[in-house]
């Protein structure tokens, strides 16, 4: 691995292990991973027994050459974007720990976890409540949101 | 609705319905990080403390306290206010006292060596402590090899001022500090207010780089590396004198840290 920068060297340790020992219900396309390290494409699938059982999803990872001190950019992308009140229909996703609450000891293993984990609590599939509106203005890159993560009624 | 994410309250955009504000506030906030940054080495050579006089030329309040400070103290080392001071210079003069005695260094060194078997044990994931813990191992075996203990220090100085590993050795504090915390809990849960757990508070107070440190954060990183520390308070409180705070109270402290409003320095006793 000489030759690699401290972050590029995290990421191919995580996408060895993420391949080699991937979670249930997530899968990673070593390939376009391996052509840029820092843009990973992931598979996710509902869980059984939650509203989102038997649909598959996508999501985008982009890592800065400061990842794991900065979070990754993480969206979901292609055809079928998850109906979540957490999730914008132009595939946003509001979780603390991409933003605020991201610590170096996560991973895009732990990241994932929490999407999913995000996902099978759902009660009932909804958009956001300001959904057309922030599709309409905001950045295209998610972490230029400041985020407002203290209303847990939603 | 109904839904609660595990990491997530629910959403809505921080705004008062202009995106742009965020954007605008968001560019200003890391143009001054990097400002800051650019200008502050992570950690900076001795200085006399008496070179804390040009900062309050003006300020009678504080220019007392520099000389109260100086009867004490004769040197400071200046960290960069990023926001991980605390666990900089915290790591940084514990480890350069420690090179001082071949024992005290070989002990930490083996405590040091056991610490990532118990995060694991906590619920930390392996792989991610695996990666701070090799690189902080990497930093202490390299100290240890070298014989000569002026050498030592100043590869320890290059180390902390080389961004890569500076924030790995900062990390690595931040997980023993937060393994400390959730290891006695018990104890430390009467320091956190509202009702946030003390894993939420991990979470989202020691964990992430960045988030500054309070007495709660001092005490459980004082107890995770076992040293004791003295804080130095100086704001423009009443009295010609800074305050002391040693933490844990009674114990003979071995690194000394300068505290003002937001941001912690080394100190060095006379």
């Amino acid at each position: 691995m000489a030759g690699m920068s401290p972050s590029e060297r995290r990421l191919q340790k995580e996408l060895m292990s993420l391949v080699k020992e991937p979670p249930p219900g997530v899968s990673v396309d070593p390939d376009i991973a391996e052509r840029n390290l820092l843009h990973w494409i992931i598979d996710i699938r509902g869980a059984a027994g939650t509203l989102y059982e038997g649909e598959r999803f996508q999501l985008q990872f982009k890592f800065s050459n400061k990842y794991p001190f900065d979070s990754p950019e993480v969206t979901f992308v292609g055809q079928n974007i998850p109906v979540h009140p957490h999730v914008y229909s132009n595939g946003h996703i509001c979780l603390s720990i991409l933003t605020d609450d991201w610590s170096p000891a996560l991973s895009v293993q732990s990241v994932c976890l929490s999407i999913m984990s995000m996902l099978s609590s759902c009660k009932e599939k909804q958009r956001p409540p300001d959904n057309a509106f922030y599709v309409k203005t905001c950045n295209k890159n998610p972490k230029k949101t400041k985020w407002w993560y203290h209303d847990d009624s939603v | 609705m109904g839904d609660k994410g595990e990491n997530a309250g629910g959403c809505t955009m921080n705004n008062n319905g202009n995106q742009n504000q965020d954007e605008l506030i968001l560019a200003q906030q890391r143009q001054i990080e990097k400002e800051i940054s650019e200008s502050v080495p992570l950690v900076g050579d001795l200085e006399p403390v008496t070179s804390l006089d040009k900062e309050y030329s003006t300020d009678n309040v504080y220019l007392e306290k520099v000389k109260d400070l100086a009867s004490k103290y004769k040197h400071i080392r200046r960290t960069r206010p990023d926001g991980n001071c605390f666990f900089r210079a915290f790591s940084y003069a514990n480890i350069e006292r420690l090179l001082e005695s071949q024992n005290e260094f070989n002990e930490f060194y083996q405590v040091a060596e056991s610490s990532k078997a118990i995060l694991v044990d906590l619920g930390f994931p392996q792989f991610t402590v695996e990666d701070f813990y090799d690189t902080y191992m990497e930093v202490l075996k390299r100290l240890r090899d070298i014989d000569n203990k002026e050498d030592a220090k100043r590869e320890l100085h290059t180390i902390f001022n080389e961004q890569g590993y500076s924030d790995y050795m900062v990390v690595y504090l931040r997980l023993l500090t937060s393994g400390q915390l959730q290891k006695d809990q018990d104890f430390y849960s009467c320091f956190i207010e509202g009702d946030r757990t003390i894993t939420d508070f991990c979470h989202q107070e020691v964990e992430p780089m960045y988030k500054e440190s309070d007495h709660i954060h001092i005490m459980a990183a004082c107890a995770a590396i076992n040293a004791g520390v003295r804080v130095v308070y100086m704001d423009r409180g009443t009295g010609k004198n800074c305050t002391e705070h040693d933490i844990p109270e009674g114990r003979t402290p071995t690194v000394h840290l300068l505290y003002r409003p937001g941001h912690y320095d080394i100190l060095y006793p006379r």
